[in-house]
């Protein structure tokens, strides 16, 4: 569980979010949504303690994370990043049991026999036992993806921060991507993961928090944050909201009129 | 498992021809010995003889010296390039070689006793590295870029002076020996010489076992190594320590070896692949045997002369390794 409050985030002096209140609680699968810019990786980065806040607090199961070693960090919140070069030559099996790392001392070359278990059910979560032995650089961008959610699997922490995950997929890869989410989430997890996407982002998700004009806009469940009038604040371009046949809400572009030559 | 197999015979391989190195390295010389009676006066420390003294008292102390001087230098290349990501980096890059060859040279040039030479060159080689980390200093840790820029920028003013000292040296013999401190060479080291910088080196190498699953996981990048619980400033900080007493215990012996610190990780990678912690004990024999093999043949090739082993690393090692890296598949 992260309990975020009254958080300003920046970078030297340029602040880029205010009046943050975030809390993530487990069994819940929360989305963080908003422009390009708007500070969701900034907020994610804070949530795992990686940037310390310039104001506000940070606990995670009750324990302020800026007080926190980055080993003690790293058992309780598993952040997967967006895309960071990563060496090719990286096996799978061994890149996801890196993930055990800061379950033994810093010195200790490997960890002890039970870590094996956990790296292959790992491995398994999210189907990549066949692409153990395979390098990084032999997989596709998907794979690749899961092979960063499995090392974070791999953590075993009760809460996990993705960023993106679903970058570079076509929607079968975001779906399936999101599904072992919901799968982990189901088993009590906590996760908050940043969407590009509006409506993957309803059909997967608890609740929707809105990142926009340097703040939380908007932070409940998918119809509360769904509002043409807040989308389009948020994103600085009219904005939509429909629902399809099925009752799914949906959020799109309001079609323009056309420019004359 | 078959991995591991693969790269746990690699390194077997790898141990078997430093051995041969080193027998290669005692029975070779001015006076070539029989294998036979190398392995003789191996099984008889405190037999009286020639070959015996020539074995115990000149050839092993100087293979010994060489092999301290490959293991450092290859394992200093191996942690800072994993550290820094970058398959260019020397361990002479943090300017500790230049340092102690500028210190050097100026002790040869005011007359100096040679027995201090090794303690001066160690000890400039580590205030050197210690200033460019200084330098190189961001936050708690250190930056990479800076480092790298701090280390060229103060090698290329200790390199600058170390010429002017040269050029306005009083005699050319003065001149002469400046310039073979430069080009590296193990002559004149005994046991005692390896008794202190081996000291040392071991305090560095134990550094650089405990930093090795920290710059595994760098592999992946250094967010996801943080995120994965990695210490990044403690990890740079002490490979950064390990690679200055590695290399100022290398360079107080032998003076400058160019090349070792760069090949032998690569060599090491093609062997047993790129994980670190097969890496980084692969560059130990390999580092050992091609210091070495290079001395044997330094001493050996145009005798009475000793050719500088730092030249003859580069005119034979260069090509050697440019065949290697270029043929060089991908080894997990």
């Amino acid at each position: 569980m992260i309990d975020a409050r009254g958080l300003v985030l920046g970078y030297d002096g340029h602040i880029v979010l205010r009046d943050v209140e975030l809390l993530l609680r487990p069994h819940e699968l929360v989305a963080i949504v908003g422009p390009n810019g708007s500070g969701k990786s900034t907020l994610l980065r804070a949530l795992a303690g990686s940037l310390a806040p310039q104001h506000g607090s940070v606990t995670v199961d009750g324990a302020l994370v800026s007080g926190l070693s980055p080993a003690e960090r790293a058992r309780r919140v598993a952040l997967v990043a967006a895309e960071e070069h990563a060496d090719g030559d990286v096996r799978v099996r061994d890149a996801v049991a890196m993930g055990r790392l800061a379950h033994r001392p810093w010195w200790q070359w490997n960890g002890p026999p039970e870590d094996e278990a956990i790296v292959e059910a790992a491995l398994e979560r999210v189907d990549l036992v066949p692409f153990a032995e395979r390098l990084l650089d032999t997989l596709s961008s998907g794979e690749r993806q899961r092979v960063w959610i499995a090392t974070a699997l791999a953590q075993q922490t009760p809460t996990l921060l993705f960023d993106e995950p679903t970058s570079h997929l076509d929607l079968g890869g975001a779906y399936a991507t999101l599904d072992i989410l919901r799968g982990l989430v189901a088993d009590g997890a906590a996760i908050a993961v940043v969407l590009h996407d509006l409506n993957l982002a309803v059909a997967s998700v608890d609740r929707i928090v809105l990142v926009g004009d340097g703040t939380v806009l908007a932070d409940g469940p998918i119809d509360a944050v769904f509002r043409a009038d807040l989308l389009t604040r948020a994103y600085g371009a009219e904005i939509t909201v429909g629902r399809t046949d099925n009752g799914t809400m949906v959020a799109l572009p309001r079609r323009r009129a056309k420019v004359k030559a | 498992m078959a991995l591991t197999l693969r790269r746990g015979l690699s390194l077997a391989a790898l141990t078997a021809f430093l051995l041969v190195a080193v027998a290669a390295g005692v029975a070779i010389g001015s006076v070539n010995l029989p294998l036979a009676s190398v392995l003789g006066a191996f099984a008889h420390p405190h037999a009286t003889g020639d070959v015996a003294a020539i074995v115990w008292a000149l050839r092993l102390p100087r293979v010994t010296i060489a092999m301290l001087v490959g293991a450092a230098l290859g394992v200093s290349g191996s942690l800072l390039q994993s550290m820094l990501r970058n398959g260019l980096v020397d361990p002479y890059l943090t300017g500790g070689s230049a340092g102690a060859a500028f210190t050097i040279a100026i002790a040869i040039a005011l007359g100096v006793p040679t027995p201090f030479y090794a303690g001066l060159a160690f000890a400039a080689a580590l205030a050197t590295t210690i200033g460019v980390a200084a330098l190189a200093r961001h936050g708690r840790g250190v930056s990479p870029e800076r480092l790298i820029l701090a280390g060229i920028a103060v090698t290329s003013l200790f390199a600058g002076m170390t010429t002017l000292v040269i050029m306005l040296s009083p005699s050319a013999s003065v001149s002469l020996s400046i310039l073979s401190w430069l080009g590296g060479s193990l002559v004149g080291h005994g046991w005692s010489d390896l008794g202190w910088a081996a000291g040392y080196a071991a305090l560095g190498f134990a550094f650089a076992a405990a930093v090795v699953p920290a710059l595994n996981a760098i592999r992946l990048g250094d967010a996801r190594a943080v995120a994965l619980g990695v210490d990044l400033s403690r990890t740079r900080w002490l490979a950064l320590i390990a690679s200055s007493l590695l290399v100022a215990a290398a360079v107080s012996v032998s003076g400058v070896i160019g090349f070792v610190g760069l090949i032998v990780p690569h060599l090491a990678r093609a062997i047993c692949g790129s994980d670190t912690r097969w890496t980084v004990p692969a560059s130990i024999p390999a580092g050992a045997a091609i210091v070495v093999l290079a001395d044997t043949l330094a001493r050996s090739a145009a005798p009475p002369i000793e050719l500088p082993i730092g030249v003859l690393l580069s005119l034979i090692g260069v090509p050697v390794f440019l065949f290697i890296a270029f043929r060089r598949r991908r080894v997990a």
